[in-house]
């Protein structure tokens, strides 16, 4: 539809995993972006999980207490910790991402990334806290 | 003081198999540029080497290089200030490669010139000062050098081949935010579709590596404001 | 094979606007660079579209030349330029004494001058110095150097003439006394190849005296550098000169958001070595003060040389004292047939090299056109590359 020349190079193809998820020599938009896809994909494949845990229930009680015994172990609450700061990165980021693309606070971007990060560092602290002694 | 350094170049010419890289060592003082070195590379050691250079100073545009995997203008990078004992130095990415360190130019420029934004703007430079007898205002180029070292840089285009880009929605912008022949309606139409200002992820590569002070992220991103809120408008019953 | 009219060698502003010209004539033109149009000294001049004030003086050949070239590219190049105008700034005593040779010399050529007062001087330029004792207004005016010589390229492109960059002119071709085209190695692929041309023309700038040496004639070239300073900020929006005879660092342009600072001057052999004198950088900056004294505290942006083809003598050792007029060599005098040099000029008077150059080819050909390059709008820059 456009008529312009692809930016496609014969000799050096495009390489969009490596584009997106190289983030060397990269500044703080390019780190912010791939830990969102990486926390979003994250999510996913979490909510999946979810599903497939929920669906223990179906299967009778003594399962489901098998699980959670293994759902207090500490490595597994290492990993609720890991999901707690998914949700909570890509919750935060997504809201800065969302009012950067519509066009408010373009130039305070980095700052409202910072902001909103310390925020989220926060909300983890108080989130792993609770995880760990409940 | 001198120092010798060592460059590892992207070299290819057309019939090569693969790109490889060579190495060269030159001696460098205070003063080098990565483009100084690579000419003298080509004057006293390889007259094959390709690489685009014109103004030296950083308003050209068409030194633009990967240094150390950093979009640079190498016009006006001190090897010395790199602090590297081996500088890589590469090709633009995002465009097709000619040879060496020379990309093809004419997909960003196709893009670039879409938008029809005039190059010469408003100067804003000495706000106080009254123009002299003659001239109505004062004026001045418009900020992008054309380097494209932000379409190499950006992610976005880095995985979609008909990517408007960033200096292409930079112009757009520039010709709806001051509009000088026209109503910059056109410029708006060009961007709004999935190759354009929606496809954007808002990583702003393009604003950090841009030596010109364009920050295209922030173009694109007030083009997409100005098109959601027409579109609100629109959605409202509301034409404007 | 394929064999042009013309050939030219050397892609800077001067090849480029013998292209256009010989295009708009209907010849088959080509032109060979050895790296990207303009990489020469073309892309690194001082950006300054030259009203002639700077020569009214002492060249006033060159001042009528500039003067002349000035209206004509404003309206053949619309939109190439910042149409600020310039100032000639007297600062001491000595310049205000200047200031009447200048106002007469200018007068003599045909430039306008506008007499101004300090007090009007600094509030159209609030950046000048406080010692400013007078200004005088005269229509200089900013170019970028690579845009305004890529739109005789663009042009040429468009009316059919051949561009072939990265290659480079190893040998001269002749037969006889006759050159009949040149040997040229494409650094895109490394191949070596002849191009064939009832004429070549020989406009590589300060590297004009090596090519003549491949064809055993004699161009009086002598590559003389000059140092500039970019500076970050636009410390003014006008061109900005020193009320003083030609001297070092005595022109601020200013350009985009930079402001520049030039020029010095020596001799060089070898204009692919041009070096960098810091002393001459220096030198920039304090003088540059003079004029503007918030230059001292602007963040440097870059520093370069770039040579001017200086007409003179070869070997002998400074520059500045040469007329800056550029001259056409047609070395059928020296026995050599086919062969043409242009070399000397400025950015500013390309197009008017260009025209009498393109008289000496045509008349040479037996061609019979008329030059059309003072008519002819030109394209954008940006159709060199989408054209
Ligand atoms: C410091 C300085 C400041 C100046 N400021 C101004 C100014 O403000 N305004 C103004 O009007 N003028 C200015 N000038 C003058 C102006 O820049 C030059 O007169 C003009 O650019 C010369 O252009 P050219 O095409 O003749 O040479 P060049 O631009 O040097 O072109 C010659 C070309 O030939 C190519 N070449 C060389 N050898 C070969 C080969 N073997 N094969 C193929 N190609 C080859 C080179 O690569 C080069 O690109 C300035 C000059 C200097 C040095
Ligand atoms: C807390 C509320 C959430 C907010 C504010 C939010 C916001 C966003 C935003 C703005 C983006 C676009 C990023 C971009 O264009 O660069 C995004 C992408 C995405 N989100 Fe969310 N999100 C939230 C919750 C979730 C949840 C719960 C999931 C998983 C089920 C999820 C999965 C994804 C995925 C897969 C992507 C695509 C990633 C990509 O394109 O790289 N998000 N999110
Ligand atoms: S902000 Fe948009 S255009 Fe700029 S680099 Fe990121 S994805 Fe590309
Ligand atoms: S927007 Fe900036 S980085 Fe992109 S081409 Fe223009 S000057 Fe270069
Ligand atoms: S050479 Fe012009 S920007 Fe570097």
């Amino acid at each position: 539809m456009q008529d312009v020349q692809s930016t496609q190079d014969t000799v050096r193809p495009k390489r969009p995993l490596l584009a997106w998820f190289d983030v060397r020599s990269r500044k703080l938009g390019s780190w912010a972006f791939a830990l969102n896809r990486l926390t979003g994909l994250g999510l996913v494949l979490y909510l999946f999980l979810h599903l497939v845990i929920l669906s223990l229930l179906l299967r009778g009680e003594a399962g489901w207490d098998a699980f959670i015994k293994l759902a207090r172990s500490p490595l597994f609450l290492l990993m609720d910790a890991v999901l707690i700061f998914g949700i909570i990165y890509h919750g935060l980021n997504g809201i800065r991402v969302g009012m950067v693309g519509l066009g408010y606070g373009v130039r305070a971007q980095r700052g409202l990334f910072w902001t909103l990060m310390v925020i989220g560092a926060a909300l983890l602290v108080a989130s792993i806290w609770l995880v760990f002694t409940i | 003081m001198t120092k010798e350094i060592t460059f590892k170049v992207f070299r290819y010419k057309q019939g090569d198999p693969a790109p490889h890289y060579d190495r060269f060592t030159v001696p460098c003082d205070e003063n080098t540029t990565v483009l100084i070195a690579m000419q003298d590379i080509r004057r006293d050691q390889d007259p094959t080497l390709m690489l685009r250079h014109s103004c030296h100073h950083a308003s050209c545009g068409t030194c633009g290089m990967r240094i150390n995997g950093k979009e640079e203008l190498s016009c006006v990078v001190k090897v010395l200030d790199l602090g590297t004992p081996t500088v890589t130095v590469e090709p633009l990415e995002n465009l097709p490669l000619i040879s060496d360190l020379v990309v093809d130019m004419t997909g960003f420029y196709q893009r670039y010139t879409a938008a029809r934004m005039p190059y010469i703007r408003q100067s804003e430079f000495n706000p106080g000062a009254e123009p002299p007898e003659g001239i109505d205002r004062y004026t001045r180029y418009e900020n992008c050098i054309e380097c494209g070292l932000c379409l190499s840089a950006c992610p976005v285009a880095g995985s979609d081949a008909e990517y408007l880009g960033p200096a292409a929605m930079a112009a757009a912008w520039r010709a709806v935010e001051e509009p000088r022949n026209g109503d910059g309606k056109h410029a708006l139409n060009w961007v709004d579709n999935e190759h354009g200002c929606w496809r954007c992820h808002i990583a702003f590569e393009c604003s950090e590596v841009c030596p010109s002070n364009v920050d295209p992220a922030a173009g694109i991103m007030n083009l997409r404001r100005k098109l959601t809120g027409s579109s609100l408008l629109r959605l409202f019953g509301i034409k404007r | 094979m394929k064999s042009y009219h013309a050939l030219i060698i050397g892609g800077g502003g001067t090849g480029g606007a013998l292209a256009h010209d010989l295009a708009l004539r209907g010849l088959k033109v080509t032109l060979v660079e050895r790296g990207e149009v303009t990489s020469g000294t073309t892309g690194r001049h001082h950006g300054l579209l030259h009203s002639g004030g700077r020569y009214a003086v002492k060249d006033k050949e060159s001042a009528v030349e500039c003067i002349e070239e000035n209206l004509i590219l404003r309206k053949v190049m619309p939109g190439t330029f910042e149409e600020n105008d310039g100032l000639f700034v007297a600062i001491t005593e000595e310049d205000v004494e200047y200031s009447r040779l200048f106002i007469e010399g200018c007068t003599d050529c045909g430039i306008p001058t506008h007499q101004l007062t300090r007090e009007q001087a600094l509030a159209i330029e609030p950046n000048l110095s406080p010692n400013l004792i007078l200004a005088v207004q005269i229509p200089d005016a900013t170019m970028d150097a690579m845009r305004m010589a890529l739109r005789f390229f663009a042009t040429a492109k468009h009316n059919g003439a051949e561009f072939k960059t990265y290659t480079e002119v190893l040998d001269v071709e002749k037969t006889g006394g006759t050159v009949t085209g040149v040997r040229v190695v494409d650094h895109r692929s490394g191949k070596e190849s002849v191009i064939n041309a009832d004429i070549v023309i020989n406009a590589a700038g300060p590297w004009s005296g090596k090519v003549a040496d491949m064809v055993g004639v004699e161009v009086p070239i002598r590559p003389s550098p000059g140092v500039m300073l970019a500076l970050e900020g636009r410390l003014c929006n006008m061109v900005i000169n020193r009320m003083t005879p030609s001297g070092d660092g005595d022109i601020v342009v200013p350009q985009r958001g930079l402001s520049v600072i030039g020029t010095s001057s020596w001799v060089v052999d070898d204009p692919d070595n041009l070096g960098l004198p810091s002393d001459h950088i220096e030198k920039m900056y304090a003088e540059g003060e003079k004029m503007i004294p918030a230059v001292r505290k602007a963040p440097f942006r870059a520093a370069w040389s770039a040579a001017r083809p200086l007409i003179g003598p070869r070997g002998a050792d400074t520059g500045r004292e040469l007329s800056r007029t550029f001259k056409c060599f047609d070395h059928v005098d020296e026995g050599v047939e086919g062969f043409v040099t242009i070399t000397g000029g400025k950015a500013t008077t390309a197009r008017g090299m260009a025209e009498a150059t393109a008289n000496v080819v045509c008349q040479k050909l037996g061609v019979d056109a008329p030059c059309r390059t003072r008519e002819v709008v030109m394209l954008p820059h940006t159709a060199y590359f989408t054209g």
